[in-house]
């Protein structure tokens, strides 16, 4: 028995040295620190930089309250438009065979490889002042560009995908079985959807709704070049972030800056929460 | 006989679930870029290439693909050490840590922007670290770089951490059992098993820094020639309501961007077939 | 070689998965580790295999001390149970892996190594595979696959887990008479576990029967059969 206390201490084959073990996880948490943690940490200090009554009297402006205003009008839209959305694609890919099931799928998750930048020009391009189309909407009294329409065009281009894509997965994995059962028990397609689908997938739907909301209500670049920057009225809350800052109104913009900063950590939370509490209903890659 | 275009199901919904896919996919994306592809037409090949071949537009999109490609790249090692580190060790505040990767996705990148621009300027933390080194971050390409690298950060942690996860315990054992020792078996059996997944990763994480923008403006200088970006490139002239210049960038950052998908997806199919995962 | 296990016992936290148990196995046989899941064989296995560390006890290799030998060094060719093999690298290159880990000075060149992988294939009665991949071979190819690889590192023994328990009736039989040629050639000390007394009964010269942890019977399979040593014996044997 004596014997194994001479020899130097066993290590399973599967594990690393333990310096080696250490140091990489040292290394890791302080590029994390470095990269992720120090600028989620300086939009908190710079806007309590003058005491939390400037901050909160930042936010009282009309400028920041309308910014606000219109950022939650702009979510209201998209939200409801892209589940709706998400959910049809996903019920159409997954319950039924047709030809150009991948190039449909494809089309649908276009908007991840596309600029946001490039997002705002098209929409420009399309119902601008100058173009055909976009002149004729100006003279009718309804603009696009420079207007909410556009807003909540290029918030729907940039979210389009999150949704979709990840019903898609789970609903292929969840199969076609139940819904068969359903059918042949003499129920129509809409009670189906209602009492069988919906109920396995809507954990999944409000994780992707979730994604959905954090990006709608951040998105900067495709809202920049549709908005106009127009204060008071174009102006989101990213984009009044932008023009504080730009202004040197520090504790103002940062104030704002950490309203989404909260926003992202509850997004964050929740998300966290869906993927421990519901792991087995929602796309596997997210599972832990 | 070919396959007929739908196959007929008892299952209900097609026609409607159909329509408001194809409504919203037309209305949303085919008839935007649809809308650039045909001012593109119009304009012409020949003016496309020479506003893109102009020395300021050139140098622009050059520099958002090489610093994309150097975020990515830097990424890629970080996020598989990351992703190792995240399910193999155990430390406290692990499951805390696991969770904030995915902060880059969460937080506005105006946001992002201004706090890294804060951090990184000369009388910012890092950026007063720096100078005292005797270098600048903030409006130099360093900087643009930082901010690449934070938002492609999540992209290769999050696809190959399921494929640690499932990494049978025996396959490094038999390694260990053939006489190889730990790095080896890093290096010739574990790696080569995370590349299709770290591929996908670094493919995304470099589709988009490629098209960034919001992180990237505050922090960048935005100097033509030095550290402007692509995409900001075509914010100026969509101010200067040069529309088709700016749709010629536009279906430049386009061309490239599917071009690299391409070439990504060709390998991925490549390899994955090789190790027969398809 | 040799291979005396000397009051070997193994914890997991509170839970004992061997208690102290004594075997000495003569150089050159073919034994079998019978019992049901949860009898510690594949402990026993791994603990030879070097995977395991005991929590007391010796593991004595032709009379020497080898319990603290590092896995790398023991030169145990082993054969897991879903054969592990690496899915990325060709049936040539997994044979070849032992033999492009060993030290530069040790490392034979690339003729050598090429000759020696072929005749591993021979060995195993599958010449024309080396170009192929795991994922394009059948069951009984990848264990003979396995079994190719584990050899490559001319083992001081053969230490296999449940060879033979993913493949259906009649590649089993085939196989184990594979098996049962390459360890006479060879004239390696085998050592396998399963938990099929048939398999057991009829490939092996001795036979570990284990319960609980513990050895309940050491013998030649006729004699187990004929005087089994303790009620478990003679239950499991019978069914």
């Amino acid at each position: 028995m004596s014997d194994i206390s001479r020899v130097k201490p066993f290590r399973s084959p599967t594990d690393e040295a333990p310096l080696a073990r250490w140091s990489l996880t040292i290394g890791v948490i302080a590029l994390l620190c470095i990269l992720l943690y120090a600028p989620l940490a300086v939009v908190f200090t710079e806007a309590l930089a003058k005491g939390a009554g400037a901050a909160l009297k930042s936010l009282t402006k009309s400028e920041a309250s309308s910014a606000i205003r219109l950022t939650l009008t702009v979510a209201a839209v998209v939200l409801p438009l892209n589940a709706g959305f998400g959910v049809a694609a996903a019920w159409a890919i997954t319950k039924f065979d047709f030809r150009g099931k991948a190039f449909l799928i494809t089309l649908i998750d276009l908007p991840f490889s596309v600029s946001p930048v490039v997002a705002g020009l098209c929409l420009v391009l399309l119902f601008g002042a100058n173009s055909t189309l976009g002149g004729w909407l100006v003279a009718s009294g309804h603009p696009v560009i420079f207007a909410l329409p556009g807003i909540i065009l290029a918030s729907l281009f940039v979210t389009f995908p999150f949704v979709a894509r990840e019903l898609i997965p789970v609903m292929i994995e969840q199969g076609r079985a139940e819904e068969e059962a359903a059918l042949t028990l003499g129920a129509g397609g809409w009670r189906v959807f209602r009492t069988v689908t919906l109920p396995k997938i809507r954990w999944a739907l409000l994780y992707g709704t979730l994604l959905c909301n954090a990006r709608a209500m951040g998105e900067f670049g495709a809202v920049a070049v549709v908005s106009g920057k127009i204060r008071g009225q174009t102006a989101t809350m990213p984009i009044t972030i932008e023009m504080l800052y730009n202004e040197y109104l520090s504790v103002a913009a940062f104030t704002l800056a950490a309203v989404l900063a909260l926003l992202a950590l509850v997004t964050l939370t929740l998300k966290t929460a869906l993927e421990w509490r519901y792991a087995d209903q929602l796309a596997a890659t997210h599972r832990h | 006989m070919t396959r007929p275009l739908l196959q007929r199901s008892p299952m209900p919904g097609f026609g409607l679930s159909m329509g408001i896919t194809l409504t919203m996919l037309s209305l949303v994306v085919i008839l935007p870029i649809g809308a650039l592809l045909f001012k593109g037409a119009e304009f012409g090949v020949a003016n496309i290439w020479q506003v893109v071949n102009s020395q300021r537009v050139w140098t622009a999109l050059f520099l958002s693909f090489r610093l994309s490609l150097l975020a990515a790249l830097i990424n890629l090692v970080f996020g598989v050490a990351l992703a190792w580190v995240l399910v193999r060790y155990d430390f406290p505040g692990k499951k805390l840590i696991d969770a904030s990767v995915d902060l880059p996705f969460a937080l506005p990148t105006a946001v992002a922007g201004i706090a890294l621009t804060t951090l990184y300027a000369p009388n910012g933390v890092f950026g007063h670290l720096a100078q005292t080194l005797g270098t600048k971050i903030a409006y130099t390409q360093w900087g643009i770089l930082i901010a690449l690298i934070f938002v492609g950060l999540p992209f290769v942690t999050r696809t190959v951490q399921p494929v640690i996860e499932e990494i049978e315990q025996e396959v490094e054992e038999a390694s260990a059992t053939l006489g190889a020792h730990r790095l080896m078996t890093l290096r010739r059996v574990i790696l080569p098993m995370l590349a299709p997944a770290a591929l996908t990763g670094f493919a995304l994480a470099l589709a988009r820094s490629v098209g960034e923008y919001g992180s990237v403006i505050f922090i960048a200088g935005n100097l033509p020639l030095k550290t402007e970006i692509a995409p900001l490139l075509i914010v100026i002239r969509l101010e200067e309501f040069d529309y088709n210049a700016a749709a010629a960038i536009g279906i430049a950052m386009l061309v490239i961007a599917f071009t690299m998908l391409l070439v990504i997806n060709i390998v991925q199919i490549f390899s994955r077939r090789r190790i027969g995962l398809v | 070689m040799h291979i005396e296990i000397d009051e070997i016992s193994k914890e997991f936290g509170r839970t004992a998965a061997l208690h102290p148990v004594k075997l000495a196995i003569p150089s050159g046989a073919l034994v079998a580790l019978l019992g049901p899941s949860g009898s510690g064989k594949t402990t026993l296995l791994r603990i030879l295999g070097g995977l395991e560390c005991p929590s007391t006890g010796r593991v004595l290799y032709d009379g020497q001390d080898a319990t603290g030998l590092s896995v790398q060094d023991r030169r145990a060719g082993f054969v897991f149970q879903n054969y592990a093999l690496f899915k990325h690298m060709t049936v040539f290159e997994n044979v070849a892996y032992g033999l492009r880990a060993r030290p530069r000075n040790e490392r034979p060149n690339e003729a050598e190594i090429t000759r020696r992988v072929t005749k591993l294939l021979d060995l195993i009665q599958l010449p024309d595979i080396g170009s192929r991949y795991p994922s394009q071979l059948s069951g009984g190819q990848r264990q003979r696959v396995a079994l190719a690889r584990a050899l490559a590192i001319e083992p001081r023994m053969l230490l296999l887990d449940e060879p033979f328990g993913a493949l259906d009736a009649r590649v089993r039989r085939e196989l184990r008479q594979g098996l049962r040629e390459i360890h006479d050639t060879t004239g390696l000390t085998t050592i396998f576990v399963t938990h099929d007394q048939d398999e057991a009964m009829e490939l092996a010269d001795l036979v570990v029967v284990m319960s609980m942890g513990r050895i309940e019977q050491i013998d030649r399979p006729v004699d187990i059969r004929a005087r089994p040593a303790t009620p478990f014996v003679r239950e499991f044997i019978t069914v």
